[in-house]
């Protein structure tokens, strides 16, 4: 059975590369608008991985990750920051929230697949 | 008309005029500003469906041609440059992947742009708003205290307005970014 990826970004251009980049690669890709959206897509359902932009309207990545590390169901789960942001100050921020990895865009489609692969095979 | 009353009228009409004309133009730039973001986003959505479309076709056209060889058998070097021109594709592909998200980072660096404007707008509100405060006739005193009440509200909101922003987009290499596992 294919793992799944919950996708979480504001852009609707970036979440179709995303799209299009994963599902090329074989897995199961479900789509968020922002953080909220994604919260409320995780509680619906459990993800393998969970990748997510930082800025965002409603809740940012980091208030997801701090919001999805608070369900049981996603303790362990992987989840990657991927952003504009770039500079170590966030990064950390990221880690200290509960983050695995940190993605900085743009990304290029076979890196982010062997990124999540090497992440969830 | 006294020099007391004038000096204080021309000062309140130029406060006036400040935030009056400048708020015009900032909501000029800020129209623009959205439509530009509009006309890209339209462009790159049109642009992305095209390329999903010609990805699409391509890969039916692969999977006709893998059927036609796996009959035909032709020579190694014919199917040397089917693999050649399988990994330019793929390398076309890429580009165009990332080179699509630009749109991204590009409406993030106007959506800062056009919070920044608003926020100036509301700044030179704060003037207009002084500068009505004003009585028509004041003494040089008077006028200090207004003043110094105008440049602490535009001191406020200019920090207000600056820690309500998203940090600035910084990327200027076209190709892909870091990656960092923790």
């Amino acid at each position: 059975m294919a793992k799944s990826i919950l996708a979480v970004d504001d852009s609707g251009s970036l979440r179709q590369m995303v799209v299009f980049s994963l599902r090329a690669a074989g897995y199961q890709v479900t789509e968020a608008v922002d953080g909220q959206d994604g919260l409320d897509k995780a509680k619906e359902a459990i993800f393998d991985l969970v990748l997510t932009d930082q800025n965002m309207p409603r809740m940012d990545g980091l208030a997801l990750i701090r919001s999805l590390r608070q369900l049981p169901a996603y303790q362990k789960v992987p989840i990657l920051m991927l952003t504009t942001e770039s500079s170590d100050d966030m990064k950390q921020k990221g880690r200290a929230a509960g983050a695995n990895g940190w993605l900085v865009k743009p990304f290029d489609p076979q890196r982010l697949t062997e990124v999540v692969k090497k992440v969830i095979g | 008309m006294t020099r007391k009353t004038l000096l204080s009228a021309q000062l309140k009409r130029l406060l006036s005029n400040l935030s009056d004309h400048g708020t015009q133009h900032l909501t000029e730039i800020e129209t623009d500003l959205i439509q530009t973001n509009f006309l890209l986003g339209e462009a790159i959505q049109k642009l992305s469906a095209s390329f999903m479309a010609i990805h699409e076709a391509v890969s039916q056209q692969q999977e006709m041609v893998d059927s036609l060889i796996a009959q035909v058998q032709p020579g190694p070097e014919f199917a040397e440059k089917l693999n050649a021109g399988r990994s330019e594709i793929d390398l076309h592909v890429r580009a165009a992947i990332t080179g699509l998200q630009f749109q991204d980072m590009t409406s993030q660096l106007i959506g800062r742009t056009v919070q920044r404007v608003t926020g100036l707008r509301d700044v030179l509100n704060g003037l207009e708003t002084g500068s009505a405060d004003m009585p028509e006739q004041s003494d040089a005193e008077e006028i200090i205290a207004a003043l110094i009440r105008i440049n602490k509200v535009l001191e406020e909101q200019s920090v207000k307005l600056e820690s309500a922003l998203w940090k600035a987009v910084c990327q200027t290499r076209m190709e892909s970014g870091d990656i960092e596992l923790f």
